[in-house]
């Protein structure tokens, strides 16, 4: 399965964890799953529209999804998924 | 023609100076160059301290703040000596003490829309040490009409972010975040909290990439963004690339000018809490006093975290911390009076809106949080 790494200010969400595997054949799955498993995570990630809210960034492997499949980007054993969300404090 | 060094700078720079990197020609380069660095808190204090103590030449600060109690915590240029004066007033003297060979110029006025460009206009380089988005997001545009490298970085709790957004090279902070999120789903550093030295390590970071920048040498983090977790001392870099759909730096670009920012993030410029949910929704402290009688049934909800209830509370609050509330509404009852509050009235005022959209009507915001309870009404409760 892959793995989730997930940003500090929305571990509360996610039993406190930051890293943590997820199964998903693609980010889409991937996403479908982990929303089913934590359900109050998705006001905070998905817009009105069901789409991933535009301050969020989901990297695999180190490498944006824009630069990638998109949401279609497949997904393998021990793959890293980044979900980054920007943050302000300074 | 670069300026000379003393016979007293030399001896200062004398480690840099060894360096093949950087030696004589480096630092007449440091000497001859300029930082604006936006924000003197937690951020700007390592940054404007190592910029200084390289010998930058002329450094500038802006800040509308004054020195708290409460920044001392991180903000290491400040001091115990500087509480309630200029932040930059403050920052100047300290830098001037460890460096008097260099200009720091100070800007005690907010960054907007309307001062931005004049500003940074004179400035190679910009250093993002900012706590609020839409500063944020002015620092990118800025830098991208102005063509010059922002130095980006950002904190939370644990988390660290850094980058160098620079549109002629590569993407711009809009690049990666299109849109701020919407107002009051990300915390802030006063509401959420940060280590103390989360903003020294990313800041020290920072600062070693404005040096990179300005004498030209090493790889800097351009197009590529630094995640950084202090429990799990992880560091993991991501690569970035422009994005063609970007509003400011992109093929089609549509934002042309400074815009209004605090609009375009729904929030304002600074990082305080104004402890307000609006007209009309609000309760002071003293208000709130002469409601609770014996016989009240005055409902109060603290929807702080657990933690925090160790700092201070209030007798018979009910706690249910803000993440939890919309899935707990069924222990609360709509037809009840109640003041709702937090630390400072921040996550208050939000708790209110979700309280409303549920058909809560008889609920009021405690204005200014636990924090004016303490000031106006019990002095024995400590300000947090």
């Amino acid at each position: 399965m892959p793995i989730i790494q997930f940003p500090a200010l929305m571990k509360f969400y996610v039993d406190n964890q930051s890293e943590f595997r997820m199964a998903g054949a693609t980010v889409t799955e991937l996403l479908d799953n982990l929303l089913a498993r934590y359900p109050a995570l998705k006001t905070h990630l998905l817009d009105s529209n069901g789409a991933l809210r535009r301050h969020f960034n989901i990297f695999v492997n180190g490498v944006h999804l824009r630069d990638l499949n998109g949401m279609d980007t497949t997904l393998k054993d021990d793959d890293k998924v980044i979900l980054m969300a920007s943050a302000a404090g300074g | 023609m670069l300026p000379e060094l003393s016979h007293e700078e030399i001896l200062r720079y004398s480690r840099h100076l060894l360096i093949p990197d950087v030696g004589l020609d480096g630092q007449h380069k440091l000497k001859n160059s300029s930082a604006l660095v936006i924000g003197t808190g937690g951020l700007g204090s390592p940054v404007a301290l190592y910029l200084a103590a390289a010998g930058v030449g002329r450094i500038g600060l802006v800040d509308y703040d004054v020195v708290d109690t409460s920044n001392l915590q991180r903000q290491v240029i400040h001091g115990t000596s500087t509480v309630g004066r200029l932040k930059v007033e403050s920052a100047a003297a300290k830098l001037l003490d460890l460096n008097p060979d260099i200009q720091i110029d100070t800007y005690n006025e907010p960054f907007t829309s309307e001062n931005a460009m004049r500003i940074a206009k004179d400035y190679d380089v910009l250093i993002d040490g900012t706590d609020n988005f839409p500063t944020r997001y002015l620092t990118n545009d800025v830098c991208v009409f102005l063509g010059k490298p922002n130095v980006y970085g950002s904190i939370f709790r644990f988390d660290g972010q850094l980058s160098v957004f620079y549109a002629k090279e590569g993407p711009c902070y809009r690049c990666l975040f299109p849109e701020p999120p919407p107002p009051g789903l990300v915390p802030s550093c006063a509401e959420g909290g940060v280590l103390g030295v989360l903003p020294g390590t990313i800041g020290t970071l920072q600062a070693t990439e404005a040096l990179k920048v300005l004498l030209g040498i090493g790889e800097p983090m351009i197009g590529r963004l630094l995640l950084y977790n202090a429990l799990d001392m992880s560091f993991d870099f991501v690569k970035l690339k422009k994005n063609p759909k970007c509003r400011v730096c992109g093929p089609n670009a549509d934002i042309k000018e400074l815009i209004d920012y605090e609009e375009f993030c729904g929030v304002p410029g600074h990082d305080h809490e104004d402890g307000s949910a609006g007209e009309g929704l609000d309760i002071t402290a003293l208000e709130l006093k002469t409601r609770i009688t014996p016989n009240s049934k005055l409902i109060l909800l603290d929807v702080r975290e657990p933690h925090e209830l160790e700092i201070s509370a209030l007798p018979n609050a009910v706690n249910i911390p803000l993440g939890q509330l919309a899935g707990r509404l069924s222990e609360l009852n709509s037809a009840d009076d109640m003041v709702v509050f937090c630390k400072g009235g921040t996550r208050s005022a939000r708790a209110l809106e979700l309280l409303a959209s549920a058909g809560f009507k008889k609920v009021k915001n405690l204005k200014g949080g636990i924090n004016s309870w303490a000031k106006e009404v019990d002095s024995k409760l400590p300000i947090y």
